[in-house]
């Protein structure tokens, strides 16, 4: 399933994203320089009170659209602001003004220099922008050089400084996003290929059903330390297994060629009545009482006792888990055609309906598995009246 | 999911697959690659940005040397203001020189030389305006080792760095009391002086600090999408794995049995590894298959597994094309990943299906719906609408002042497939 990236919802995003923190940027730099140039007008004797007073209505715009400039992209509040900006900057030279203080010159340039230079953070990533940037500069240079009476260059300097640094540092940032953003893309071209590699390397594992059953029987047989086998078969059978392992480790899918047959010869005779009992003992270590009844001899196909028992096996483990019960009850019936096995416990039992959609492990390791072996699995339980599942696989 | 799908145990009471806080099992694959994405999401563009503040350090020490030569027919002595813009030149192009060298790194003793540099630079410059007994309109030098820090913005801590620039600050503030008669009218130049030291790393660290987290969470993002190409079921990628482990060990077991190294009848202990590898090999077999994509998604992303819930009781999720997988993945990660104070989540329910499909038609309407809490309406981005739409026809409405959203998602049926 080769399905691209959606690569254009990966751009836009990161478009975003970027300009999102190219805009709190130029937010967190203006309203910090906002608050500089405040406290230094505010200091007596920089600008006269009357003309404190009418720049505090233009700062609080300026602030204000600073706030508004960090949320959004259009220029509008961009505008406003640097208006408001110069607006305190002709303010404190009006002709009606009583004359401002010798130190005003140096008080203008965190206003000229830092809170209105700040929006030129903002108008780097298009020509109409850069006009604007330029434009806004020259507005600013002026007023300042008009505000301060002589000894202007210092003041010229500091504010070139302040929106040359403002801009190159908004033209760099926007460039670093995408930089990044494409090395996140290729990091997430080499995931995607470990995730299908992976995938495909868990389903050949999956898939190699019938090797991993005649493992899962020898394991089984294993796990009850080998008991009723013959040592030597089980042997065989164990080194046989191991080479198809390996053969599936090494990559390719083996199927085994005789499906657990070491369990057909050695125990023949007391194939299910043996088996059984080592279930029983598993599970009884595992707090499930198991009680048997009925018979115990029957002979079965290898590939069909295989099926039954992990079939069984898993009905168990069913009521282990969800039953809510310490016992269950098994019996064994069989006629001249099929086996039959009704596993039925006291539990808390649950509603059929649920069944096709919540309990897919019964569909996928019960029913599958007896199907492969001309068997089926029916289920009876309702909530309150615990649980009944006869299985049956023909002889 | 349903209680089947979770192995929270294996018979022998092993939590199986371990899990961190982030959903991963910590030792899977996914988290490995987590981790390694991670590590290197910390530096991911940060160099470039890096490079960037040296640059805008560099600019602002041109600006001050044009500010010194403008003052420098005003100094008793010339002498340690020269030598500190000197020793401030070749602090950073020492350090520019050492980084396209050694890498993009600082060790300790490298930030110390720098630092030491730094205060050098204060120290010279200090005694060279000392005598004119105007800090903020003299000290150049000393006012520029504020924008000289963001030399090493994305290479140290941001403590660190915070601590130099209130240092620098502090200095400069006592230099200024104990230097220079204040008045109205050079108390804005003092001002200006201390704002221009210590501004710079404040406004830096926050943009790095932003930067990253853009990084971190478009990384996250990006390894999630991966999970849109998987097929109906997914077995994940913890789940190969631990089944090559687990057939690895049942392999080793076999053959000491069929070689006779282990003898026959097995010991206890033998025994009991062979039954709870039996039973940890079946349970793998079985588990997995069940989950799909938006499943793994949810619980490999540290950015959803924190904040949404999956209930798809029918795995129902799996039978969506790729697009429409897109679009809600990228729908879900836009109403959850909001940035704002409230943390939101989100509970994605699938199905059941419950419209009869048109007799002869080939497709069904599965029903998705997406309720949320802390999304008010009017703050969903609107590139979320769009991702919607991909999935399929909607309605959208407010329950407890948060979006709900109910999908009506066009699948092919499953059984015609």
């Amino acid at each position: 399933m080769g399905v691209p990236m959606c690569d254009y919802c990966s751009v836009e995003l990161i478009a975003k994203e970027r300009d999102r923190l190219v805009q709190r940027s130029a937010r967190f730099i203006g309203l910090g320089s906002t608050v500089v140039a405040l406290i230094c007008f505010a200091i007596p004797g920089v600008v006269p009170l009357t003309t404190l007073l009418s720049t505090i209505p233009l700062f609080a715009v300026l602030a204000f659209s600073q706030y508004r400039v960090g949320l959004t992209t259009g220029l509008l509040w961009v505008v406003i602001g640097i208006v408001s900006g110069l607006g305190i900057l002709a303010v404190v030279q009006l002709p009606g003004e009583p004359q401002a203080g010798p130190s005003l010159g140096t008080a203008i340039v965190p206003l000229a220099a830092g809170a209105i230079a700040s929006f030129a953070v903002v108008l780097t990533s298009s020509l109409g922008r850069f006009v604007l940037l330029v434009l806004s500069y020259l507005a600013t240079v002026t007023l300042a050089e008009l505000a301060i009476p002589g000894f202007i260059s210092v003041q010229d300097a500091a504010i070139t400084a302040g929106w040359a640094l403002a801009a190159v540092f908004g033209y760099w940032l926007s460039a670093s996003i995408p930089r990044a953003a494409r090395r996140i893309y290729s990091i997430g071209r080499a995931h995607r290929a470990e995730r299908q590699a992976s995938e495909t390397e868990a389903q050949r594992r999956q898939g190699a059903r019938l090797l991993h059953d005649t493992v899962l029987a020898t394991l089984t047989l294993l796990a009850h330390s080998g008991v009723g086998v013959a040592p030597s078969a089980l042997q065989q059978q164990a080194g046989e297994d191991a080479r198809l392992l390996r053969q599936l480790r090494l990559g390719a899918s083996p199927a085994p060629q005789s499906s657990g047959d070491y369990n057909l010869e050695p125990v023949e005779e007391t194939a299910l009545g043996t088996t059984l009992e080592s279930v029983k003992q598993r599970f009884g270590r595992m707090g499930l009482e198991v009680s048997w009844h009925g018979t115990g001899q029957v002979l079965l196909p290898s590939e069909v006792l295989d099926a039954f028992l992990l079939a069984l096996a898993e009905c168990l483990e069913n009521v282990r888990r969800h039953a809510g019960v310490t016992d269950a009850h098994v019996t064994i019936t069989d006629d001249e055609s099929t086996v039959r096995a009704m596993v039925t416990d006291a539990g808390v039992g649950f509603d059929i309906s649920d069944i096709d959609e919540a309990r897919l492990g019964f569909k996928d390791s019960v029913v599958a598995r007896l199907k492969d072996v001309g068997g089926n699995a029916r289920l009876f339980s309702s909530p309150g009246a615990g649980t009944t599942v006869v299985l049956e696989v023909p002889k | 999911m349903s209680e089947f799908a979770r192995a929270e145990e294996n018979t022998l009471g092993v939590i199986l697959g371990k899990r961190n806080r982030a959903g991963v099992p910590a030792g899977s694959t996914a988290g490995r690659a987590m981790r390694q994405a991670s590590a290197r999401g910390a530096s991911l563009g940060t160099a470039h940005l890096g490079v960037g503040a040296s640059m805008l350090a560099a600019l602002q020490g041109v600006y001050g040397i044009g500010m010194f030569l403008t003052h420098a027919g005003d100094y008793p002595s010339i002498a340690p203001a020269i030598a500190a813009w000197l020793l401030y030149a070749l602090t950073l192009v020492g350090l520019t020189v050492t980084i396209a060298t050694r890498g993009e790194r600082m060790p300790d003793w490298l930030f110390g030389v720098f630092l030491f540099a730094l205060a050098g630079v204060v120290v010279l410059d200090l005694v060279a305006v000392w005598p004119l007994h105007n800090l903020g309109r003299y000290a150049t030098a000393s006012g520029s080792v504020g924008f000289g820090l963001l030399a090493a913005l994305t290479l140290r801590r941001g403590r660190e760095l915070l601590a130099a620039a209130s240092a620098l600050g502090l200095i400069l503030l006592v230099a200024v009391v104990l230097s220079t008669k204040l008045s109205p009218v050079n108390l804005p130049e003092q001002i200006l002086l201390i704002a221009t030291a210590v501004m710079p790393v404040l406004f830096g660290l926050y943009i790095v600090r932003r930067f990253r987290r853009i990084v971190q969470l478009e990384l996250d993002r990006v390894l999630v999408q991966s999970t849109v190409s998987a097929p109906r079921f997914a077995v994940g990628m913890l789940a190969s794995e631990e089944l090559a482990r687990l057939d690895l060990a049942a392999e080793e077991l076999l053959e000491s049995v069929a070689t006779g190294r282990t003898k026959l009848p097995l010991s206890p202990k033998t025994a009991s590894t062979a039954a709870s590898l039996a039973t940890e090999l079946r349970l793998h077999l079985i588990e997995g298959r069940r989950e799909t994509w938006l499943y793994h998604a949810i619980t490999e992303s540290e950015q959803l597994g924190k904040s949404v819930t999956l209930a798809d009781r029918g795995s129902l999720a799996g039978l969506l094309g790729p697009k429409q997988r897109d679009g809600l993945l990228a729908a879900v990660w836009l109403l959850v990943s909001d940035q704002s104070k409230a943390t939101p989540t989100a509970q994605v329910t699938i199905g059941p299906v419950t419209a009869i499909p048109d007799p002869g038609s080939k497709r069904i309407t599965v029903p998705i719906v997406i309720a949320t809490t802390a999304v008010p309406r009017n703050r969903v981005d609107p590139a979320t609408w769009d991702a919607i739409g991909k999935v399929g026809r909607f309605l959208d409405s407010t329950k407890n002042s948060s979006l709900r959203v109910e999908i009506e998602c066009v699948v092919t049926n499953p059984a015609d497939q």
